[in-house]
């Protein structure tokens, strides 16, 4: 190896290691701030439990609502070139750039009492602010864009001779999505969903100001580490823990290889 | 335990990073509620506003402030009590409001409508000084029931709850006068019996501390009591203590 290469090399791995001290030292730190035993009892308290439900229900009902929404229509763009695509790709990523604080108050120019939909929605007796399904709606919008994202690339970088070959078997355009664009997928799309997800579940700004903090109806884990912040840090640094784990912990799951998906070069033709 | 308790603080507030800085600078640390005022008193010092709990918890950790404006006696005291901060004054008072959305869709009218129930209200947190003020004022006013007959969202800091109401998410709250004054436009006020007002005190002292600007600080202290500083102050919803 020349010197050349090797000072190339060096640098490299210089780089790569600043990377990973970098961005890992802060969890380190996290993790390790709180003792484990102080860290079960701080996790015992009802604050977190009842914050800790409030966060998996909303998230698992926000999360269904974008993959049940999100997949179909993310298949739809790459499914055939059409005028104005990349205009609506570019769309469907306009609220991905958003800074999280200016997403809280579009949204609350919208759905709030005195948004776009407001007067209407309350006319029809619906009131979200300081309900679940305000915090539902927070988390979806700011969510469903890193899924959408994620989703058109993963669906775009399915070879189309697969599913032009599941058509001349005579397979119907619902059996090719099902059977054959979403195992080929299945990848991309779950990790769009793991990256969703740990936004979703981070949300905070809209979920204050929109759907409030109301203990055991709105107060999300998020809002619980603020609100704990000025009370006891320890508290507040235990629920972040716990936070890091859950959104580790789906990471993990998204990246694991799929025991239920066909293997990806032959998926299965028969039976159709 | 004690470290990550600062780093967390710093964190929170990044300016602190970058104020102590200019080491020389006469530092004022003031309660985010007298920003306006003080700044219209005087331009000329360094300050760092923020939450009185946050900014007396940075003096103990060795902050280089030469003043510190707490927005609740109990704060300044802690420091007294560690030999950290002179003698406080009192220097303004405040007062709670009840406070609605200009277009009060619930119709209120009166504290009492409070009773109904049915409203969702937004109020401070029970642990910080906005929270047990507004507790202590609705026990007085024999209200405290509404807590429980009501949809209440709690917030740590005064800025969320005028936000909320303004915004329409909540259809009533209780936040500082000033913050009312602040926000004319957006919420509208309504009276609460002045009998029932919880002492809402502000004081400042000199920090104390090797290389502390004592010349400054009380000359600091002297302009906040000036007649112009205490005009200044009405100005912007305090009121103010007997002239001593």
């Amino acid at each position: 190896m020349s010197p050349r290469t090797a000072l190339f090399l060096g640098g490299l791995v210089l780089a790569l290691v600043t990377a990973l001290v970098f961005l890992l030292l802060p969890i380190v730190a996290l993790l390790t701030a709180v003792a484990p035993q102080d860290l079960g009892h701080q996790l015992r308290s009802p604050v977190v439990a009842s914050a800790l439900i409030v966060s998996l229900k909303t998230n698992l009902i926000a999360n269904a609502l974008m993959l049940a929404i999100g997949t179909p229509a993310a298949y739809l763009i790459t499914l055939r070139r059409f005028p104005g695509r990349s205009l609506l790709i570019t769309l469907i990523e306009l609220p991905l750039v958003l800074p999280p604080a200016v997403a809280g108050i579009a949204l609350l120019m919208t759905f709030g009492a005195f948004g776009l939909l407001g007067p209407t929605l309350a006319a029809h007796g619906v009131l979200l602010p300081f309900s679940q399904v305000a915090v539902v709606l927070a988390i979806t919008f700011v969510a469903t864009p890193f899924y959408l994202r994620a989703a058109i690339t993963a669906f775009a970088a399915v070879s189309r001779d697969q599913l032009d070959a599941a058509r001349d078997l005579g397979a119907s355009e619902g059996i090719v999505f099902a059977r054959v664009a979403l195992p080929l997928a299945a990848d991309g799309l779950r990790a769009g969903w793991a990256v969703a997800f740990a936004r979703g579940i981070g949300e905070f700004g809209a979920t204050l100001l929109f759907a409030g903090s109301v203990e055991r109806i709105t107060e999300t884990l998020p809002l619980a580490v603020y609100a704990q912040l000025g009370v006891d840090i320890d508290s507040a640094v235990a629920i972040g823990v716990l936070l890091v784990l859950i959104s580790g912990a789906v990471l993990l799951i998204a990246k694991l290889p799929p025991l239920w998906s066909p293997a990806k070069s032959t998926p299965s033709v028969g039976g159709w | 335990m004690k470290n990550v308790r600062r780093l967390l603080i710093l964190a929170a507030c990044g300016c602190t990073l970058i104020a102590p800085a200019s080491a020389a600078a006469f530092t004022v640390y003031a309660a985010s509620s007298l920003k306006r005022a003080f700044q219209q008193i005087t331009p000329s010092p360094s300050y760092s506003f923020g939450g009185s709990d946050v900014l007396a918890f940075q003096i103990e950790s060795g902050a280089a402030a030469d003043v510190f404006a707490s927005a609740a006696p109990i704060y300044a005291d802690k420091l007294v009590q560690k030999h950290l901060c002179g003698t406080p004054v009192v220097f303004a008072t405040n007062t709670l409001t009840l406070v609605v959305p200009t277009a009060n869709p619930k119709q209120l009218r009166s504290a009492t409508d409070l009773a109904k129930g049915g409203l969702r209200l937004a109020i401070g947190g029970p642990n910080v000084p906005l929270g047990i003020y507004t507790r202590s004022l609705l026990g007085r006013l024999h209200l405290a029931a509404a807590l429980r007959g009501n949809t209440v969202s709690t917030y740590t800091k005064a800025s969320d709850v005028t936000a909320t109401i303004a915004l329409g998410s909540a259809d009533a709250g209780f936040v500082y006068t000033t913050d009312w004054l602040a926000n004319r436009s957006k919420l509208s006020r309504i009276d609460v019996a002045a009998a029932a007002q919880p002492p809402i005190r502000y004081v400042l002292c000199t920090v104390t501390r090797s290389g502390v600007d004592v010349a400054a600080a009380s000359s600091f202290a002297r302009q906040i009591t000036s007649g112009r500083g205490r005009k200044i102050l009405r100005d912007n919803g305090f009121g103010l203590p007997p002239k001593p």
